[in-house]
């Protein structure tokens, strides 16, 4: 009967420690994550004053644009935002560089100037990369907000005080299907 | 179409002469053929009759060794023939789709780069390729042949070996540069486990594959065909956008195949699983068939699309 109570108690702990560190390491993949949104962030922070450089000698309608991303830059570089303020700076940020690179098309020159393209490269990369970041996130939030809810992972996360965390919003521009009519 | 008049007015002015020299040549190789077959049928049965019956051993062994020669000596005979079938028609008809398509009948992808692409976890220990094709198509270099790979397995029984060779992929090989830059290594396989176990297949999946870990993606229909694993999780996803993730899926039903992909060192490795040998010629039907040869020009189309499908010329990125 001893054998069988101290099994039980052996099995107990196990299943615990096991619960612990599994919601530790989802946690930290979550983490993990969000700081790769967050560098991808700053690879387009370092770009923006390059973009603006590049294209202010050309373009002459669009000036206001040019300021407005010159200052949700600063903005957004800024340490006291909210959470709420930064998505809707980024997603400002976000906008008007596509309306920039929109306007380009106007202006034969710059569609022509090779630091142009390169840039515009570097652009479409980082913007890219960072789609990919906010899905990795979203990925690893997902894994973390099941484990919170799915018995009896939740019961932990509840003495661990883990909530379920938000995903991002990924902006329907990115979930375009690609128009693969000719391949049926 | 116009690519389809174009072929027929090609076939009938440049390919048909010359498939008429081939067709005569292949009507003797067949001749000769069907003589080596009757002969060796004959040796055999001779053999079988002949050799005493006390002699297990030889009675075995010689009609064996009988029919593996005569095997060898009909592959002999139609050897030439072959080659000027593939020299003649083949690299001509490459040269119709792509002038830079450049063809090589024995010639195939490297075993290193087979290699390279880890899309097989077992150990190769045979690997035969033919029909080696290699141009670039608008801005993107891409190379394909057929592949033969085997496994050695050994197995011991007392003191006897016993070498038995598994075959871990035969099909086409395609290489095919990438449009992004990327540093680590992803890999696309079809998804046996989540299609045969369900959600108990996903957890067998994430047990992953040493430094590479399984990668869970958003599109539901993508993860049901295929499994990804990645050595990051970030570069995965940049590499496979919500739009290559259909376009992958289309190519897959285009084909209707088992389609594996690797990306590694900014190019995607494609193996596509397939039993029938491409670009063969035959021996007894003629070779001046219409649909016969042009069946060859639609499956380098096809493998040659992949570039557009993949949508592998757009170059936006810093990527030339």
């Amino acid at each position: 009967m001893l054998y069988l109570i101290l099994a039980i108690i052996v099995f107990a702990f196990l299943v615990i420690i096991i619960l612990y560190n599994s919601l530790i390491r989802k946690k930290n993949d979550v983490e993990n994550a969000f700081a790769s949104v967050d560098v991808m962030l700053k690879k387009r922070y370092d770009l923006i004053p390059a973009l603006v450089d590049a294209v202010k000698g050309y373009m002459n309608y669009e000036k206001d644009l040019l300021k407005e991303i010159t200052e949700l830059r600063v903005r957004a570089l800024s340490d006291n935002l909210t959470g709420e303020e930064r998505v809707k700076i980024e997603n400002k940020i976000r906008k008007d560089l596509a309306d920039i690179l929109v306007a380009v098309e106007n202006y034969p020159d710059l569609k022509a100037n090779q630091n142009f393209l390169k840039l515009q490269g570097a652009i479409n990369e980082t913007e890219e990369q960072l789609a990919a970041s906010r899905r990795a996130y979203n990925a690893a939030v997902t894994v973390f907000n099941n484990a919170v809810e799915v018995f009896p992972s939740n019961v932990m996360a509840s003495m661990m005080k883990y909530e379920r965390k938000t995903l991002f919003d990924i902006p329907e521009s990115e979930k375009v299907k690609p128009d693969i009519s000719p391949l049926s | 179409m116009s690519r389809d008049k174009d072929f027929k007015e090609f076939y009938e002015s440049s390919l048909k002469p010359d498939l008429e020299i081939i067709d005569r040549e292949r009507r003797k190789v067949n001749t000769r053929i069907i003589t080596i077959i009757a002969f060796t049928a004959v040796a055999i049965s001779l053999e079988i009759i002949l050799i005493p019956s006390e002699a297990e051993m030889l009675k075995g062994i010689i009609p064996f060794l009988t029919g593996f020669a005569g095997l060898v000596v009909t592959g002999v005979v139609s050897k030439d023939y072959r080659k000027e079938y593939k020299n003649k028609i083949i690299a001509r008809i490459s040269g119709f789709l792509d002038e830079k398509l450049i063809y090589t009948p024995g010639g195939s992808v490297s075993f290193q780069d087979f290699l390279k692409s880890e899309i097989f976890p077992l150990r190769c220990d045979q690997f035969k390729g033919e029909d080696h094709f290699r141009g670039k198509i608008g801005r993107t270099d891409i190379e394909f042949s057929e592949v033969t790979a085997k496994h050695k397995n050994t197995s011991h029984n007392g003191s006897n070996q016993k070498d038995e060779y598994i075959t871990i992929f035969k099909g086409l090989f395609i290489i095919a540069d990438f449009n992004k830059h990327f540093k680590t290594h992803t890999l696309v396989l079809p998804d046996t486990a989540e299609k045969l176990f369900g959600k108990f297949g996903q957890t067998l999946q994430s047990v992953g594959t040493g430094k590479r870990k399984l990668v869970r993606l958003e599109n539901p229909e993508f993860e049901k065909e295929f499994c990804v694993y990645g050595e990051d999780q970030v570069e995965a996803r940049y590499i496979l956008t919500p739009s290559l993730m259909e376009r992958i899926l289309a190519y897959r039903k285009k084909w209707d195949s088992r389609i594996s992909l690797s990306f590694c060192d900014s190019k995607v490795y494609i193996a596509i699983n397939m039993n029938k040998n491409l670009f063969e010629t035959r021996l007894f039907k003629p070779l001046t068939d219409y649909d016969f040869i042009e069946e060859n020009l639609r499956f380098l189309i096809l493998i040659t699309e992949i570039v557009e499908d993949l949508n592998l010329n757009t170059r936006i990125w810093t990527k030339d």
